[in-house]
């Protein structure tokens, strides 16, 4: 019956428009992206580059796609959370908006089962997008840029990564990417199944993302014991995977705390929507 | 005995501190096409939610199939085929893949010909691909039905299944109800705000009122001890009106207009009226004896209230 259901939630996200607007707005913000370097990219180098320039001397292709993909990643990646929670905040409260769980209900299909195969496809449409994402930047990247060694300007300095070092970096970062984003993703489905109004767990999602961003941020005392534990202080944790020697523990903490987020807002998910009374 | 498909006892729910069901109980055996009738706010999609898990019942027990729904549930809603309340479908969908996500969670197969021919059989030949956003309510509620036979179910649940439907697809669904029973021994229940529909659907019936059940029975046994609505247009009316109270003194005349007056009368004094009237020199224009569920009906729920 989980198949079966799964099966049913892609064909409502395959039909629904809302769900081409992640991937519409990843190709032309991307799309935008890659213009502006096309026509200016060089000048914003050799702006970043210019401090080193008495120590270093930069040769070959810098502009090329890796970098190019190293650029819109740290750019984009936190706005897709947005387009993450468009669909998935949606997955129970449509449901419920639209009455149709009323007649899904009265299918010989549990509760657990529906929850989870919403959570499956919430998942792999969230995979979608980052493929998207990582098809955009670093192929078109590479097609409108050529390739060559990345350049990383971190807090520690310039880490400089060659060639046939990256690709395998940024497959690693693009699976630490999706579990952040599924964090999201199960966070909206969560609140979802505590409204019965499409709006309002997107809505709720975002503002607990910018609320815990902030925290993250503020330097504050009174938040250290909280800020290590927040998912949004791991969200940019793909980056890891350009630092040079790799912070495993850091990259194994972001994990463990991403999928334990995960476990608890299904947890919650299930609890919840097992109780609720169905009277829309 | 019969076999009960349906059995409700002592049924309660509350939002809050709102009490919509207080203590509903009746059963519903195999073969019946049972109403289920109550005013507005009555409890009576309450009691069909709870009947169907949709929503948990605060106390009493529910079993369908003589299986308790609580540990049987999916057991249950397999040979279980129902509209709450209104259907509600995919708009973005088309009526045939809307009838095919239903039918792979329904527990048995359907293929594309059974899609097919389920559309076609509550006349939506034609339409099966056109978006269901596009659909006018009658159509929709046809679908619903659609989609609630689909699986083949034992058991109907049916709320409200008129509503909003033009003169017509009423008699449509009426039909349908009848053949259902009739052609495939189904049984069914149905709330309905058209009174007279059960009246001429339902074997059997329940009402409720303020989330009570306040009489069970058949259809026929309940209306047959009850008094007639009589509507009398006579002249001289003021004449009538004392001759009509003296002969029956514990009835209440309602004078409605010109010469119209309404009351109700035990069937068997009916043959009395223009007897008596006659033989006073009372001149009858018209007279029509009603008997009626909504009669009944609103009678027996303002005896309720008192």
């Amino acid at each position: 019956m989980l198949f079966k259901s799964v099966i049913n939630e892609f064909i409502k996200i395959v039909a629904k428009p809302r769900s081409y607007l992640g991937i519409g707005a990843i190709t032309v913000l991307v799309g935008v992206i890659l213009f502006a370097l096309k026509s200016d990219g060089l000048s914003i180098l050799s702006f970043v580059t210019s401090s080193f320039e008495q120590t270093l001397s930069f040769e070959g292709n810098l502009l090329n796609g890796n970098l190019i993909a190293f650029i819109i990643l740290q750019m984009l990646l936190v706005q897709i959370p947005l387009l993450v929670a468009l669909v998935t905040g949606d997955l129970i409260s449509g449901e419920f908006a639209m009455g149709t769980i009323r007649m899904v209900m009265t299918k010989p299909i549990s509760r657990t089962t529906l929850l989870l195969s919403k959570f499956i496809a919430g998942a792999v449409y969230t995979a979608c997008i980052i493929i998207w994402l990582g098809i955009m930047a670093l192929v078109f990247g590479r097609i409108f840029f050529g390739t060559g060694d990345l350049i990383v300007l971190n807090t520690d300095g310039l880490v400089i990564l060659q060639e046939p070092d990256i690709l395998w970096r940024y497959l690693s970062g693009f699976l630490v990417a999706f579990l952040a984003l599924l964090t999201v993703a199960s966070l909206s489905i969560c609140l979802s199944c505590f409204s019965e109004n499409s709006i309002g767990p997107i809505v709720a999602t975002m503002s607990i993302i910018i609320l815990f961003t902030i925290i993250g941020t503020l330097e504050v005392s009174v938040f250290d014991h909280i800020r290590p534990y927040l998912f949004t202080t791991h969200m940019a944790s793909w980056r890891n995977f350009f630092e040079e020697p790799i912070p495993k523990s850091s990259i194994i903490q972001s994990i463990v705390i991403l999928v334990v987020h995960n476990l608890v807002f299904l947890g919650i998910s299930i609890y919840t929507f097992n109780k609720k009374d169905i009277s829309a | 005995m019969p076999e009960s498909i349906i059995s409700i006892q002592h049924l309660s729910k509350s939002f809050g501190s709102f009490q919509a069901v207080k203590d509903v109980s009746f059963q519903v055996n195999k073969g019946d096409v049972f109403g289920f009738l109550g005013p507005n706010g009555a409890g009576k999609s309450t009691s069909m939610r709870c009947m169907l898990s949709l929503i948990q019942a605060d106390a009493g027990e529910i079993r369908l199939f003589d299986l308790p729904i609580k540990t049987h549930r999916n057991e249950i809603l397999r040979r279980t085929g129902s509209i709450i309340e209104k259907p509600d479908f995919y708009k973005y969908l088309s009526a045939y893949r809307n009838l095919d996500i239903f039918a792979r969670i329904s527990g048995t197969y359907s293929s594309k010909r059974d899609i097919y021919a389920m559309l076609d059989f509550v006349g939506l030949h034609g339409r099966e691909h056109d978006k269901v956003g596009n659909f006018s309510h009658g159509m929709k509620q046809r679908l619903g039905i659609a989609q609630t036979l689909l699986h083949n179910p034992d058991l109907i649940v049916l709320d409200e299944p008129t509503t909003g439907l033009d003169p017509q697809g009423i008699i449509d669904v009426r039909n349908l109800i009848i053949r259902l029973k009739e052609e495939q021994q189904k049984t069914i229940i149905l709330s309905s705000h058209d009174l007279s529909e059960i009246e001429m659907i339902a074997n059997r019936m329940v009402i409720i009122n303020q989330g009570k059940s306040i009489v069970e029975g058949s259809v026929k046994e309940l209306m047959s001890t009850e008094h007639l609505l009589i509507r009398l247009e006579a002249e001289p009316v003021e004449k009538a009106i004392q001759v009509l109270s003296n002969a029956f003194p514990d009835i209440a005349i309602e004078l409605k207009s010109g010469n119209l007056l309404e009351f109700h009368l035990n069937r068997s004094l009916v043959p009395q009226i223009s007897q008596i009237l006659n033989a006073q020199e009372v001149d009858i224009y018209s007279l029509e004896a009603k008997r009626s569920l909504e009669d009944y009906f609103i009678k027996i729920v303002q005896q309720d209230a008192i």
